[in-house]
């Protein structure tokens, strides 16, 4: 297949404007800006493309939210705070391929009537910050973002702001609090942020990756696109695996394509010629899956039927010498640490759960401990005020759901018998 | 209106509230931590949670919108199983020491637990112990209580416009603090404490004082300003020991600020008088009723006999009631003879009615403290009315927020200025000029009100009026450029509903007469009624002393009584105009310009008698003093800003041998051999309805142009370089407040607020000492350099005796600007 958000990734100088050209860069936009707005949003439904920022929500659906709201001015934001555990798939695009990105910021801001657009970048990404912000200088010299987009008289200027490190700010209302200047958390919904988001004014977030398909739907056109990958969401796919693999890395393949291939094909299988265990497959906030169930097509779609998500797409591969216990106190760890506190369900209970964890991990588990977390994590589910705590609470019910002996045998025998990967 | 179900039953609400507020309207009950009706929606405790049919999830109420249609279900087990889950999850590490928790008796957290709290505890955590944090006054934290509901700082930051408080940290130990960790600074109006479920948040001076459980609680109102709060007293043991808003209680819905909630505590100061004094040889000397009563009783005839009634004067007290202020008046137009008798209200209310009557032909100018809500756009005028008034304050902020623009022309950065839409800056005292030149706009661009103005007669000699205000003028004077008049001109008169406040009284110079007469003719030219005005009156019982006759030119119920008596400017800046006077409850040494002039006045009489509270800078000069009973412990009413009279019951025994100010007058007229009808407040409450007060609807309406020109206060010059305006501070409201010793934790002196680069000028360092020295006299002051005055200009307030700034200050006897020229230096 031909790469389409990868594409040059090899060359050196990837992130130059001359060598994004060169490889036929800015095409997209070109065309964009000779059509009208609402014809750019009809060619992005008619590719079926669905945020790839996690929730897979339609790209389409949430833009026509927002242009068809009357107030101005609208927000665009990109959501590149990349925060969720196991995934590093828009850095690649950030720090190798930016035009991409900005390419596609400039035709979705058109498309929403946007000006103005920011870049929401993960704290610990500090050299795609540099590469970011000569980018946009670049393509403001160029004429490809600013006030005067490619002689059309078109508006739009994109600003980086940078976050400080918290993993909630990825959440796009705390993100917004964020941009605004206030405190990290989550805002209550309706209002949606496509009506009242930053400052109060129409407002799109969408992932990195969403908007680097941008280019290329616009240039080989919304029918032909939704001819990749799978018939209900299609696409190109950035994957990213960890873990006990091979071949660690990014891959981009087809929307769809089995867990199994992407572990076993194209990440070289399990490391050291150990056996696979289990799979996070969408980022640690997704359910747990069980070696056998890897023939599943990795589609938002299809990992529901199998009782997990596609999430961000970061397969986390773990084979037969890793402790169950210990990776789902440490994945607690994170979750009580970034917990932003708002609701009670998730700040009481993300504490709560780490604690019989840590006692369990630690070989002073007590007799109904299992039950216990299942027990704080039912109090969670489906409580919490935004999905950090709901996917905190999953993720000790998958845990225990696959692979409670493990549990069990942790407080019987009072230790664990597994290395710890800590 | 939006129809839903709850629990089967058919109720309606309001577009845009939540279901929990369509529950709490319909008397369903709902439990809740993290919600305030004031607020925006949150969602954080998850206490609220509800069964809505067709919904996956169990929803949060409090952030979920009724509409039409749904079918929600409070309280089915599943619901309360939810709940009891989260109290459990809440209770995990919170400390349970209830034992030595004030606020346990009326804790949330423990009303909750009783109704669903189960006793079965599955996890034992080491319990939160982190101790109080004591640094801030007032307030007291103790973060082991906190719940994070983060009401408090939603609170102070949304509803005060303040921003105080804040999370700080992230998930569970977050904590709430003011930023970086410092102790508490703010307005201090402690809304933050009755916000609180919990005992996180506590009124310091209540620590350890009183178990919730033995307060004994009683509603009164509020002694300070012209808002009338309703104040919720706890009293245990015949004292009051705490004051607290109650949502939706009284003109103020539960809000309060610092001076309702701490100050009350005046009246147990020190210097209260607690029996009757004379001045004997220079001393003043502790003695009975009948002394004191017969001393006067004989000087006051001997004067009549000698000078004639008129040689005697009075002056009334907006902290009186309603029918104290009416036997004042009677006493002195009945048993003396005189209608010699004023209030600090000529320098404020007076001029406000004064303008009314001339502009419109009304009398009683009452404000609607709701009246900002929903006005497309608010124009204060040179006033901080968060300051003088805070909750009609806190109701423009309301409104600035849902969406009214909220210009504000001012020299100064105020809460206002920093909330409004628009800042215009104006150059300080040049609110006429600013007037005149939105007026002048109007008529050259035909903007005005045709309909109403066309009527009016004289209306071409009034635009002759504006004719020097061209736009470069009063661009020159005020500072504003030619743009930002046009702009807020074309603002206001394409509004289609508007309102014009600003504030005015004894404490502040920089507005007079014609601030409010130029504020009169804008409402002409914009074809607005004259409600479209709000200027409060400024204390508790300004608009009642005024409707009671406590002044020389008409008597209760705006009755004209023949003879027009002095005025305050006559009876004390005109020594020896006077023979007698009689003050009750003011202390125009502190409170009124010209200390040394007031002086020479107070030296010039015969009979001085005072009659207050507290030993006052002026009862030092009297010849008799009268100890009278505070606001808390007599009956009678007070009339707020909006002409609504509350009642103020008796709460506590009087302080030493102090009575009712009505009952010492009725005693004194006794003693003088005259009955004034009276046995009891009732007597008076319907003697004053016999007299039904009129409000201004019973008056014919006119309208009338009274031009005015710009007059500045006295002008600075090399010799007095500085101009020097008074200005009120948020925690005092006139001087008896200074008695608090809870607000004098937080604001003790007059700080004099200086720009830097005059304090670079002048050398003056932030918190140094200065000499203030203007024509009329010399104080010191501690200074606090701020950049929110303008150059040129410094800020000071008078409520301080100690500070005794009306040595600095004058009167123009005629309502005026009386700015001050001062000099500075380093002291
Ligand atoms: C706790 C939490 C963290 C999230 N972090 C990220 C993130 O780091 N990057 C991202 O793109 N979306 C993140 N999301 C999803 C965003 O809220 C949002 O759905 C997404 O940015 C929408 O973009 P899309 O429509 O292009 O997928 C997060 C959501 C939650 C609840
Ligand atoms: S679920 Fe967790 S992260 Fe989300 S609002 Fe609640 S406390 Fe914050
Ligand atoms: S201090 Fe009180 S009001 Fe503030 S967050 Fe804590 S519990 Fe809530
Ligand atoms: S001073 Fe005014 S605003 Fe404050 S509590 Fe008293 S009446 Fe209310
Ligand atoms: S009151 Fe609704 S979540 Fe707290």
């Amino acid at each position: 297949m031909e790469t389409v958000l990868l594409k040059n990734i090899d060359n050196p100088k990837s992130a130059d404007i001359d060598e994004y050209l060169k490889a036929g860069g800015y095409r997209g936009l070109s065309k964009a800006v000779t059509l009208e707005p609402a014809d750019i949003i009809e060619e992005v439904s008619k590719s079926g493309l669905k945020g790839r920022g996690g929730a897979g929500f339609p790209t389409a659906m949430k833009w026509r939210f927002a242009a068809t709201d009357p107030k101005f001015p609208k927000y665009l934001i990109c959501n590149a705070d990349e925060g969720e555990p196991g995934t590093f798939k828009d850095r690649p695009i950030l720090e190798k391929n930016p035009h991409l990105l900005l390419e596609g910021m400039a035709i979705s801001a058109i498309a929403l009537g946007s000006e103005q657009g920011y870049i929401y970048l993960r704290g610990e990404y500090p050299d795609a910050r540099d590469i970011l912000e000569a980018s946009i200088r670049q393509a403001n010299d160029r004429g490809y973002l600013g006030d005067d987009i490619l002689g059309k008289g078109l508006t739009f200027n994109i600003h980086v702001h940078q976050g400080a490190g918290a993993y909630i700010c990825g959440e796009e209302t705390a993100l917004i609090e964020s941009i605004e200047g206030k405190r990290g958390q989550p805002r209550s919904k309706p209002p949606f942020p496509v009506n009242q988001g930053a400052w109060e004014m129409p407002t799109i977030v969408n992932n990195v990756e969403t908007l680097a398909n941008i280019p290329y739907i616009i240039e080989i056109g919304g029918d032909a696109y939704s001819g990749i990958g799978s018939e209900d969401c299609p696409g190109p796919k950035l994957f990213c695996v960890s873990g006990s693999v091979n071949r660690p890395g990014v891959y981009e393949l087809p929307m769809g394509t089995s867990l199994r291939e992407i572990i076993h094909d194209h990440a070289g299988g399990i490391k050291n010629g150990r056996t696979l265990k289990a799979v996070i497959p969408g980022g640690l906030s997704t359910p747990v899956l069980p070696a056998e169930s890897i023939d599943c097509r990795m589609d938002f779609i299809s990992m529901q039927g199998v009782g997990s998500m596609l999430g961000s797409g970061a397969v986390i591969v773990m084979d037969d010498s890793i402790c169950m216990v210990s990776v789902t106190y440490r994945a607690m760890k994170f979750f009580e640490h970034e917990s932003c506190g708002k609701c009670v369900p998730c700040r009481e209970g993300t504490d709560w759960l780490r604690k019989v964890l840590e006692r369990v991990e630690n070989g002073k588990g007590r007799e109904g401990d299992v039950d216990l977390l299942l027990y704080i994590s039912g109090t969670m589910t489906g409580r919490t005020f935004c999905p950090l705590g709901d996917g905190a609470a999953g993720v000790v019910q998958a845990m225990i759901k696959h692979f409670r002996t493990e549990f069990e045998e942790h407080i019987s025998e009072k230790k664990c018998t597994y290395k710890s990967i800590n | 209106m939006v129809q839903l179900t709850i629990n089967g039953k058919k109720v309606s609400t309001k577009k845009g509230n939540t279901i929990l507020e369509a529950a709490l309207d319909n008397n369903i009950k709902i439990p809740h931590l993290c919600h305030d009706k004031r607020l925006m929606p949150y969602g954080g405790c998850r206490l609220c949670i509800v069964e809505i049919e067709g919904r996956k999830k169990p929803e949060a109420s409090c952030a979920t919108f009724a509409t039409d249609g749904l079918s929600v279900w409070t309280d089915t087990p599943k619901v309360i199983k939810i709940r009891q889950t989260v109290l459990e999850l809440i209770l995990v590490h919170h400390p349970l020491d209830c034992p030595v928790c004030d606020k346990a008796g009326e804790c949330d957290i423990q009303d909750l637990v009783y109704q669903y709290g189960s006793p079965r505890t599955r996890f034992v955590a080491e319990k939160n112990h982190a101790l109080p944090d004591t640094r801030g006054p007032l307030v007291e934290l103790t973060s082991s209580r906190c719940v994070l509901c983060g009401k408090c700082v939603r609170l102070c930051a949304e509803h005060q416009g303040k921003g105080a408080l804040g999370l700080i940290g992230r998930g569970f130990p977050t904590v709430v603090q003011p930023a970086f960790g410092e102790a508490l600074e703010c307005d201090f109006c402690g809304q933050c404490i009755d916000v609180c479920p919990t005992g996180a948040l506590m009124n310091k001076s209540l620590k350890f004082k009183a178990r919730p459980w033995f307060l004994e609680e009683k509603d009164s109102i509020c002694s300070f300003c012209g808002c009338g709060c309703t104040l919720t007293l706890g009293l245990t043991d015949g004292k009051i020991q705490r004051s607290r808003g109650m949502q939706d209680r009284g003109v103020n819905r539960g809000n309060l600020c610092g001076r309702g909630r701490f100050g009350f505590d005046y009246i147990y100061s020190e210097n209260r008088l607690r029996s009757p004094m004379i001045n004997k040889g220079g001393e003043l000397v502790t003695v009975t009723w009948d002394e004191a009563l017969n001393y006067i009783s004989d000087r006051m005839k001997s004067i009549i006999n000698a000078h004639g009634p008129s040689s005697i004067g009075a002056i009334g007290s907006p902290r009186c009631t309603n029918e104290e202020n009416y036997c004042f008046q009677k006493f002195m137009r009945n048993v003396v003879g005189s209608n010699n008798i004023d209030s600090s209200a000529s320098f404020g209310y007076g001029l406000v009615e004064k303008a009314w009557h001339m502009a419109f032909g009304l009398s009683g100018h009452r404000i609607d403290l709701k009246y900002p809500t929903g006005k497309e756009v608010i124009l204060a005028i040179e006033s901080d009315l968060t300051v003088t008034h805070p909750v009609f304050g806190l109701n423009i902020l309301q409104a600035q927020r849902e969406g009214s623009e909220l210009i504000v022309a001012d020299s100064r950065e105020t809460k206002l200025t920093r909330h409004s839409t628009r800042w215009a800056r104006i150059k300080q005292g040049t609110g006429v000029v600013f007037l005149n030149g939105i007026m002048r706009i109007m008529m050259d661009r035909g903007l005005i009100d045709n309909q109403i103005v066309l009527h009016m007669k004289d209306v071409s000699a009034f635009e002759e009026t504006l004719k020097e205000y061209t736009p470069s003028k009063v661009s020159e004077i005020t500072g504003l450029s030619r743009d930002e008049l046009v702009t807020i001109t074309e603002t206001l008169v394409h509004a289609k509903t508007r309102m014009l406040t600003l504030s005015i009284g004894v404490s502040e110079n920089s507005k007079g007469l014609d601030t409010v007469l130029a504020a009169t003719n804008l409402i002409h030219l914009l074809g607005e009624s004259p409600d479209a005005l709000q200027i409060p009156a400024e204390y508790a019982n300004t608009f009642g002393l005024y409707q009671m006759g406590v002044r020389p030119d008409a008597g209760p119920a705006y009755q004209w009584t023949g003879v027009e008596g002095k005025n305050i400017f006559e009876m004390l800046y005109e020594p020896y105009s006077l023979k007698a006077l009689y003050i009750m409850g003011a202390d125009p040494l502190v409170n009124f310009p010209d200390k040394s002039e007031i002086i020479t006045t107070l030296k010039s009489l015969y009979l001085l008698i005072v009659q207050d509270i507290a030993l006052t800078e002026t009862a030092k000069f009297a010849h008799v003093i009268l100890p009278a009973s505070s606001w808390a412990e007599k009956e009678g009413t007070y009339t707020n800003a909006e002409g609504v009279s509350q009642m103020l019951p008796r709460l506590i025994e009087p302080a030493g041998q102090s009575l009712p100010d009505w009952k010492i007058l009725k005693n004194l007229a006794r003693t003088m051999g005259e009955d004034m009808a009276v046995h009891d407040t009732t007597d008076i409450v319907r003697e004053i309805d016999s007299l039904r007060v009129k409000y201004y609807d019973s008056f014919p309406m006119t309208r009338i142009f009274n031009p005015v020109h710009y007059v500045p206060g006295e002008e600075p010059d090399t010799e007095y370089p500085v101009n020097m305006v008074l200005r009120d501070v948020l925690q005092h409201a006139g001087s008896m407040s200074t008695r608090s010793k809870t607000l004098n934790l937080i604001s003790s002196e007059a700080l004099l607020e200086i720009n830097r680069t005059d304090a670079d000028r002048f050398g003056i360092s932030h918190n140094g000492y200065v000499k203030v020295i203007s024509r009329r006299g010399t104080v010191y002051l501690k200074a606090a350099v701020s950049d929110s005055v303008p150059d040129g200009n410094v800020y000071v307030p008078t409520h301080f005796p100690h500070s005794a700034v009306s040595t600095l200050t004058h009167q123009s006897g005629k309502g005026r600007i009386t700015t001050e020229a001062v000099r500075i230096e380093t002291a």
